[in-house]
């Protein structure tokens, strides 16, 4: 079952100067983590955007459930390359921001920010201000944000892109034991070969701007999955080679 | 890849402020500080007596000064009359500036209703519309005086305000969106408190300049506070007496700034970091 269908997607910049990208299509099924792959500036983050009705196509439509997006919706929730946390509240209020403005009545509120700064490790860092801590885990609050809403999509955005590579390898594997626990659909963008793969159920490859999708890759390698079993994994270095060669054609072209 | 983070962006866009922060100073810091206001103090009292008293008089006798002025009353009730005129022109400025600073900072239509207005008056130094002041409230009762004291201080508050709405971070403006904000709950949890360190830069550029405004308009209009005092001494040749309101408005000065960089660490707790 589809959750997600992008349709002959196109998006514009610069009054039409600009095409990001250009009769893009790709599906998105339940609780499987689809990962989009491709070159800087391609335009994976726009498209995500566009998912959550944060951007509108200048053609083609993304419809969601049946429905097709126009704003942002409850049931989807977001996780931000650049974090995204409010510096004036604390861990456990950003936490909550969310379902705050979902109106859920307070218990619900509490119970929920408990259970899931607990879920990304956060617990005993309730109180303090994102500037006390690390980018690994202001990134862990922004996923614990996005969790609480108990949404049935989430969209990441590059989300560990601009951690050092042991926090971001620590945090994928958190990412794969909380997908373990519960399973959701998921769309993640990133530009790492070796990420999409860890975490993917299916990878699209993008081309360069104007971006299309290249070729849509089955990760088949088995869950329960952490970052370290799946390098160990035969079919890991054939997959990196076939993304890999995916992404250079357009590089050297 | 460095990827600038929501917080870098906002320590980049921060103004310079030009208060600093006295509490961070270390224990041999405030010996020297200590050190040089002595210093200072025991040249003037041992070489102070050489000069004609009419130009300088040491500081034993503006202390004998100070316990005279408080003693007969005058101080206070020149401390009284300049406290009410500076407590009320910084009021309404603070409110004024705050409020048409928000709005001329989220909407186009009224920032460039107030930009012209705002980038003459701005331009003009305050003390040339002093006169002007004084004519339109006929140098009567406090209000002249309060005018000058609001026309001093206005501008930052208004001007640092309008620039902290201006500056949030997008990517924040984003976040909220993407969890379906209000607009009522995107100026609570976002746009003001982004704004909080510009409007407290604001605050303290703006006391500075109600101080000054506060003793230009009781040199110029009226025959009252700490300023009359300043200028009845001065034409009196009591040196001594001259110096205790200049002093007060020191000491007041320098409390007020402590008072609101405290309020600040209160109020908005996560700037610590950006020092």
């Amino acid at each position: 079952m589809n959750r997600i269908v992008v349709e002959s997607a196109t998006k514009r910049f610069g009054s039409g100067v600009l095409t990001v990208f250009e009769g893009l299509g790709l599906a998105v099924r339940d609780k499987e983590t689809l990962c989009i792959l491709g070159p800087s500036g391609c335009g994976k983050t726009t498209l995500l955007r566009c998912m959550h009705g944060l951007a509108h196509l200048d053609g083609g439509r993304i419809v969601i459930d049946d429905l097709e997006v126009r704003a942002p919706r409850r049931n989807v929730a977001m996780v931000f390359q650049h974090f995204g946390l409010m510096p004036w509240k604390r861990v456990s209020e950003n936490v909550a921001y969310g379902v705050e403005l979902a109106g859920l009545p307070r218990t619900t509120i509490d119970e929920r920010v408990g259970r899931y700064t607990e879920m990304v490790g956060l617990t005993g860092f309730e109180r303090s201000y994102p500037y006390q801590l690390s980018g690994g885990m202001q990134q862990r609050a922004g996923l614990a944000r996005a969790l609480a809403l108990e949404p049935d999509i989430l969209l990441m955005d590059e989300p560990f892109g601009s951690l050092d590579a042991q926090t971001r390898e620590i945090l994928q594997d958190e990412l794969l034991r909380i997908y373990q626990q519960q399973p959701r659909t998921m769309v993640f963008i990133t530009h790492s070969i070796e990420e999409a793969i860890a975490l993917g159920d299916r990878i699209v490859v993008l081309t360069a701007r104007p971006a299309r999708v290249r070729d849509t890759i089955l990760v088949d390698i088995p869950r329960p999955r952490t970052v370290a079993s799946v390098v160990a994994h035969p079919r890991f270095v054939e997959l990196r080679d076939h993304c890999w060669r995916l992404l250079r054609e357009r590089l050297v072209a | 890849m460095t990827v600038p983070r929501v917080g870098e962006v906002n320590a980049r866009a921060r103004p310079i402020s030009p208060a600093r922060r006295w509490w961070r100073a270390r224990p041999s810091d405030w010996m020297v500080r200590a050190a040089s206001v002595l210093a200072v103090l025991g040249i003037w009292e041992l070489f102070g007596p050489l000069l004609n008293p009419i130009i300088l008089r040491p500081p034993s006798q503006i202390f004998r000064a100070f316990v005279d002025l408080i003693a007969n009353g005058e101080l206070g009730v020149a401390m009284v009359q300049s406290m009410r005129v500076f407590g009320a022109g910084l009021a309404i400025a603070l409110a004024a500036g705050i409020t048409l600073g928000i709005v001329s900072g989220r909407s186009r239509v009224v920032y460039n209703v107030l930009d012209p207005w705002i980038s003459a008056l701005y331009s003009v130094p305050s003390v040339a519309l002093v006169p002007l002041i004084a004519v339109a409230f006929q140098y009567s009762g406090d209000a002249p005086r309060v005018a000058t004291v609001v026309l001093f201080a206005i501008f930052p508050i208004l001007i640092n305000t309008q620039q902290g709405v201006r500056n949030v971070d997008p990517g924040l403006l984003e976040v909220a969106r993407a969890f379906n904000t209000s607009e009522r709950r995107l100026w609570g949890d976002v746009i003001v408190p982004a704004a909080m360190p510009f409007i407290f830069t604001g605050i303290r550029l703006a006391i500075g300049r109600a101080l000054i405004g506060m003793i230009v308009a009781e040199f110029l209009v009226g025959l009252a506070g700490l300023g009359y005092l300043i200028i009845v001494y001065q034409n009196t040749f009591r040196i001594d007496k001259m110096f205790v309101p200049v002093i007060v408005v020191a000491a007041f000065g320098i409390a007020l700034m402590g008072l609101v960089q405290f309020v600040e660490s209160r109020v908005a707790p996560w700037t610590r970091r950006e020092q």
